[in-house]
C-alpha cells in the first residue's frame, strides 16, 4: 500500500520498477549517455549502443529479430502504424479488413476510421467466453482481405486468444496478421516466432517500464511494408521518424530484461492474488464474473454486482484504485463495448469493476480490497429503491 | 483529470443522512418512484400542518444523483409542500458542480420531486 491508496489497476499502467528507473537515469544528464543516437560522434554512438542493447532485450523477451522492432510512443501508436500503415500500403490489392469488437479502442477506432475512408470491415464476434473460434475467422476471409487484428490478452477481462492458430489461418490465406500484445508481453511467454504474426504491438508501461515508449514488430515479408504515419527524418528506416528517446528505450530494455527473468514468478504471484481476491468476494450477493477464470490471464479479475452503478461503486471503493472497464473508457458513460460483445447485459456491464494486479501487489492489499468491495456493495445496496 | 466530484458531492455521497429505512414502500400518498436515464429514485415524505417534516430517499445511480437526493432532502425538510414543486435543478447543479452531461439525471430527480409535491397536495386537499 502506498499510504494514500491501494493500487489495483496494473492493466491500465504499471509502476516503474526501481531497477528500470535506475537504468533510465543513466541517459538523462550531461555525465550520462543522453546524446542523439543518430549522431556520428562518440556520445551519439554510445547512445546508439544503448538503444541496440534495449532492442536486444525486448527481442529476447518476445523471441524476434531485434532489427524488426520499430520504436513508437506506445501501443496506441504501434496499433495505428500497423493497421493504417499496412491497410493503406496494401489497398491496391484489396480493402477488406477484419477485427473484433472486443479489441482495445486503439484498434477498433482505427478500423472505424479506415471504414469511413472506404475500407470494408468485418467484425468477428467472440463466443460467450470471449474467445474467438478460429473457424469463424477462416469463414470471413476473402481473396481481397488484407489485414486481421486480434489482441492476445484482453485488457478488460483477461481473456486470452489462441493467436497462434489464428495466425496460422491468416498465413495460409496470405493475409497480414496483427496482434495487439500490450497486455501479454512480460506477463505470458510471448513467442512471436510461434505466433505466425506479421505485426505485434508492445508497450513498456504495462511491464514496469516507462510510459511513452512502445514498439511494433514488423515481420520481414514481401509486401508487408507499412506506410509511415509521420514524415520528417531518416530514423528507423523512415517508417517512424524522430529522434529516439534513449532514456525511455533504455527503460523499456531494462523492463524487458527483468520481465524475462521474473516471468514465471510474476505469473504465479498474480494467479495467487487473483484466486485470493476471488475467494474474498465471491460470496457477495448478486456477483457475476465477467470472463473465464480457467483460461484467462490471472492478472485481471472483472466482476459485476447486480443492480449497482459502476461509477458509484468506483467512488465507494476509494481509496482502492480500480477501473470500470478500461481506463481509456473511464470518461465514457457507455457500458463497456467489450462486455457487450460477450453478451453481458448492459445493467450487468454498468456495474463492472476490473481489478488488476502485478509484481508489487501484496496479499494485505488484496485482503483490504476484498473488504472494501464487500463494504461498498453493501452500502450502495442499502440505498437502492425497489421498483413501484 | 481533475477530481470529477466536488467536496460537497463527496461528502453527501459518502454519508447521506436522509435514506429511507426501507426500499420496498409502495406508491402511496406520501411516496413516489421514478425510473429513467439509468436512474431510479424513490422519494417519501411525512407532512404535518402543511410542512414537510421528513423527506427521505432511496436511489440507484451515479454519485451526483445520490448526492443530489441528499441535498434535496436537506434543503426541503421543514418547508411547505409547495417547495417540492419549486425545486430548481440548476440550484443543485451549481451547488454540487454536476457536469452538464448529467443534466438529464438531475431532471429525473426534479420530476420525482414535483410528482411527490403534487401527490402530497392532493392528499392534503382531499
Amino acid at each position: 500500500m502506498s499510504g494514500d491508496w491501494i493500487y489495483l489497476d496494473y492493466a491500465a499502467t504499471t509502476p516503474v520498477d526501481p531497477r528500470v528507473l535506475e537504468a533510465m537515469q543513466e541517459h538523462l544528464a550531461i555525465d550520462g549517455r543522453f546524446a542523439n543516437p543518430s549522431a556520428l560522434h562518440p556520445a551519439g554512438r554510445s547512445s546508439a549502443a544503448a538503444v541496440q542493447k534495449a532492442a536486444e532485450a525486448v527481442a529476447q523477451l518476445v523471441n524476434c529479430d531485434p532489427g524488426r522492432l520499430i520504436w513508437t510512443s506506445g501501443a496506441t501508436e504501434s496499433n495505428n502504424l500497423a493497421i493504417q500503415g499496412v491497410a493503406r500500403a496494401r489497398s491496391h490489392h484489396g480493402k477488406h479488413l477484419v477485427t473484433m469488437p472486443t479489441e482495445h479502442k486503439a484498434v477498433t477506432d482505427v478500423y472505424k476510421a479506415l471504414e469511413a475512408d472506404g475500407f470494408e470491415l468485418s467484425w468477428l464476434a467472440p463466443e460467450a467466453t470471449g474467445v474467438l473460434d478460429p473457424a469463424a475467422l477462416e469463414a470471413v476471409l476473402r481473396p481481397d482481405t488484407q489485414l486481421v487484428s486480434i489482441m492476445y490478452v484482453n485488457n478488460e477481462t483477461g481473456v486470452v486468444q489462441d493467436v497462434a492458430s489464428l495466425g496460422r489461418i491468416c498465413r495460409e490465406h496470405d493475409v497480414a496478421f496483427h496482434v495487439d500484445a500490450a497486455q501479454a508481453v512480460g506477463k505470458l511467454n510471448v513467442d512471436i516466432a510461434a505466433l505466425n504474426a506479421d505485426l505485434v504491438s508492445i508497450s513498456a508501461h504495462k511491464l514496469y517500464g516507462p510510459s511513452g515508449i512502445g514498439a511494433l514488430y514488423v515481420r520481414k515479408r514481401v509486401g508487408l511494408n507499412p506506410d509511415p504515419l509521420m514524415f520528417g527524418g531518416a530514423q528507423q528506416g523512415r517508417l517512424r521518424p524522430g529522434t529516439l528517446a534513449v532514456h525511455l528505450i533504455a527503460g523499456f530494455g531494462a523492463a524487458a530484461m527483468l520481465a524475462r527473468e521474473s516471468l514465471v514468478d510474476d505469473f504465479a504471484h498474480v494467479k495467487a492474488l487473483r484466486d485470493r481476491l476471488w475467494q474474498g468476494i465471491r460470496s457477495t450477493p448478486g456477483l457475476t464474473l465477467n470472463g473465464d477464470l480457467a483460461s484467462g490471464y490471472p492478472g485481471i479479475l472483472n466482476v459485476s454486482a447486480e443492480g449497482l452503478d459502476g461509477e458509484s461503486l468506483l467512488l465507494a471503493l476509494e481509496p482502492l484504485c480500480v477501473s470500470t472497464g478500461s481506463a481509456c473508457n473511464s470518461q465514457s458513460q457507455e457500458p463497456s463495448a467489450v462486455l457487450r460483445a460477450l453478451g453481458v447485459p448492459d445493467e450487468q456491464a454498468e456495474s463492472a469493476i476490473r481489478f488488476s494486479f502485478g509484481r508489487m501487489t501484496t496479499e494485505a492489499e488484496i485482503d483490504a480490497a476484498a473488504e472494501l468491495y464487500g463494504q461498498a456493495v453493501r452500502s450502495l445496496r442499502a440505498l437502492m429503491p425497489e421498483a413501484a | 483529470m481533475n477530481d470529477p466530484y466536488s467536496t460537497l458531492t463527496r461528502k453527501l455521497f459518502a454519508a447521506p443522512e436522509h435514506v429511507a429505512a426501507s426500499g420496498g414502500e409502495p406508491d402511496t400518498g406520501s411516496s413516489v418512484y421514478t425510473e429513467a436515464q439509468g436512474v431510479r429514485i424513490r422519494l417519501s415524505a411525512v407532512v404535518a400542518g402543511g410542512l414537510i417534516t421528513e423527506l427521505r430517499f432511496r436511489a440507484s445511480g451515479c454519485p451526483h444523483v445520490i448526492a443530489a437526493c441528499e441535498w434535496l432532502c436537506r434543503s426541503i425538510e421543514g418547508k411547505p409542500v409547495e417547495a417540492l414543486g419549486e425545486f430548481k435543478p440548476a440550484a443543485i447543479m451549481q451547488a454540487l458542480a454536476v457536469p452538464v452531461a448529467k443534466t438529464g439525471r438531475i431532471l429525473v430527480l426534479e420530476d420525482t420531486a414535483r410528482a411527490l409535491g403534487e401527490r402530497l397536495s392532493r392528499t392534503q386537499d382531499s
